[in-house]
């Protein structure tokens, strides 16, 4: 695996197949039925929902979403893979993951595209079943819930978030749904309870690309339980992507190879000797990220998050080729592997501009 | 590598325009039919289509074919009934029922045509009475009278975003 210059147009990374195989889609798997474990001890524990820092209006909410396996459509799990050894889990974004379109379309038409012209070889292949899965999981989803139509919303003012939406609107059209679009910020709550479209039309199915911890926390968080909205992603997502499943995976699976060393912030054992990174239980692009190297904390990046708490991970810095660090996406739609995304910064904390990259298994 | 959708559950479904052609085709069911046919009612009354004035309502489904309703909070018009669909009828378990309109517009997409509460048009004609359906169909829609509120989610995003921040960024809550 190596790192081209990425202005060079054809810059890629490549992998061998049992890199793939053994390093990154078997562990991917592996890590996530791990999460799911955690995520089952979570939603069982009043303790652990308090230390998750859930509102305890929502445990019922979020308990019951579990129970009834709500069903889940993607995920992303960064790794931290340098080639060689076991890939380790950064975290788990599993609420509202993006650079799926990249992922699933993009990089696979520049594979194509290249392997026809020539530049690579026949034989290149990638790790991408993304968009298939995804359509299956579409209709996977309809049958189960006896669906055929879905909302999708996301935030106003952003363009990359619409993009990802319009991308699994997509997909669930491609799956015979019938997808209409709605602002996160235009949702309506009717006489009756229930959510509401610019129409007046009930939303009973939604995929919403906003976190959990905010639909809670903001005013329409309390008619959340009466309107009776089968979200996609589900409430459970607000325990798997919280970051204080780390330090729960180490003390429920302690030195498993691809898991970093990792404990609540306000109860750790000695951190001496080491250098360890100090993370908000929701940051989201790399926000409010420090270092800490003994009795020192630096900061590695601003930003509004930490009131809820933090956990603490042994600093295991990216690989770095070239001038640029990487970062390996690596998706899962429903307990699937579904394939990666490399992505690139010039800094050691990926946020959200950093590059995007493809990849080819040769 | 697109799904061919062939794989659905779709079970048989009959459609009636009255308890009687219901009872005419299933002699041993005069019970459900009848079961069937006030489900479908109380379940029209709820969700079918609504209007202000009558105008709108005909211009959707022909002359004559909307009653008007009245209410505390007003009244509106809905079109009639015009048949129901019935799905596992004879089943000991349970049966599906639920409405269905048609229009005699010449400016209705609905125009002679089988259509759901929500809007799903089934195809073929009126004169088609059997059909194979998913059990989507069947899977009832909530009431919405009126919207009373707008705007309750996103507030969090807006308080996250106040921050000062060196990226210019187009957004988005993606990690």
């Amino acid at each position: 695996m190596y790192g081209q210059p990425y202005w060079d147009e054809t810059a890629y990374y490549q992998f061998s197949l049992q890199q793939i195989e053994n390093d990154i889609e078997d562990p991917t798997a592996e890590l996530h039925q791990m999460c799911l474990a955690a995520t089952e001890r979570v939603v069982n524990s009043e303790a652990l929902l308090t230390r998750f820092a859930i509102p305890r209006a929502y445990w019922d909410l979020v308990h019951t979403s579990f129970h009834q396996r709500e069903p889940s459509l993607y995920s992303r799990l960064d790794l931290v893979y340098d080639g060689t050894g076991p890939a380790k889990l950064l975290e788990n974004n599993a609420d509202t993951p993006t650079s799926l379109y990249e992922s699933g379309f993009w990089q696979w038409l520049w594979l194509e595209q290249n392997v026809n012209n020539g530049q690579l070889p026949r034989q290149s292949d990638q790790f991408n079943s993304l968009q298939e899965k995804l359509i299956f999981r579409f209709a996977d989803i309809a049958r189960q819930k006896h669906i055929q139509q879905m909302h999708f919303a996301c935030c106003k003012d952003t363009d990359e978030d619409r993009g990802t939406v319009q991308y699994l609107q997509d997909c669930a059209s491609e799956a015979g749904l019938a997808a209409d679009f709605v602002y996160i910020e235009d949702i309506g709550l009717a006489d009756t309870g229930v959510f509401t479209d610019l129409d007046d039309a009930p939303i009973t199915d939604c995929f919403k690309l906003y976190p959990w911890e905010f639909m809670l926390a903001d005013p329409y968080g309390e008619a959340l339980i009466n309107a009776d909205v089968s979200w996609i992603e589900p409430a459970w997502k607000a325990v798997i992507s919280n970051k204080a499943i780390l330090p729960l995976l180490w003390e429920m699976f302690p030195h498993h190879p691809n898991l970093l060393e990792s404990y609540y912030a306000d109860a750790h054992p000695s951190l001496q000797g080491r250098e360890w990174v100090k993370k908000p239980l929701f940051s989201r692009e790399g926000a409010n990220i420090s270092l800490i190297n003994g009795e020192n904390e630096r900061t590695l990046s601003d930003g509004p998050y930490g009131e809820e708490g933090f956990i603490i991970q042994a600093f295991h810095p990216l690989p770095r080729f070239d001038r640029n660090y990487t970062l390996i996406g690596s998706w899962l739609v429903d307990n699937l592997p579904a394939g990666i995304s490399v992505r690139e910064d010039s800094s050691l904390v990926t946020q959200d501009l950093s590059r995007y990259l493809p990849h080819i298994i040769l | 590598m697109f799904l061919s959708a062939c794989s659905d559950n779709r079970q048989p479904a009959d459609i009636y325009t009255s308890v009687d052609d219901c009872t005419s085709d299933n002699p041993d069911a005069a019970d459900e039919c009848q079961a069937a046919y006030q489900q479908a009612i109380d379940e029209a009354a709820r969700t079918s289509p609504k209007f202000s004035s009558v105008a709108d309502c005909e211009y959707e489904f022909g002359p004559n074919q909307c009653r008007q309703i009245a209410t505390d909070n007003g009244s509106f018009f809905m079109p009639f009934m015009a048949g129901f669909m019935v799905s596992q009828l004879m089943s000991p378990r349970s049966y599906y029922s639920q409405p269905l309109f048609t229009s005699y517009s010449p400016y209705s997409p609905f125009r002679s045509r089988w259509v759901t509460s929500d809007g799903y048009i089934f195809d073929g004609d009126i004169r088609k009475r059997k059909y194979r359906v998913k059990s989507s169909t069947f899977k009832p829609k909530p009431t919405v009278s009126r919207t009373i509120s707008r705007g309750g989610f996103g507030s969090s995003v807006r308080a996250k975003s106040s921050w000062g921040s060196s990226r210019s960024r187009s957004g988005g809550w993606g990690g």
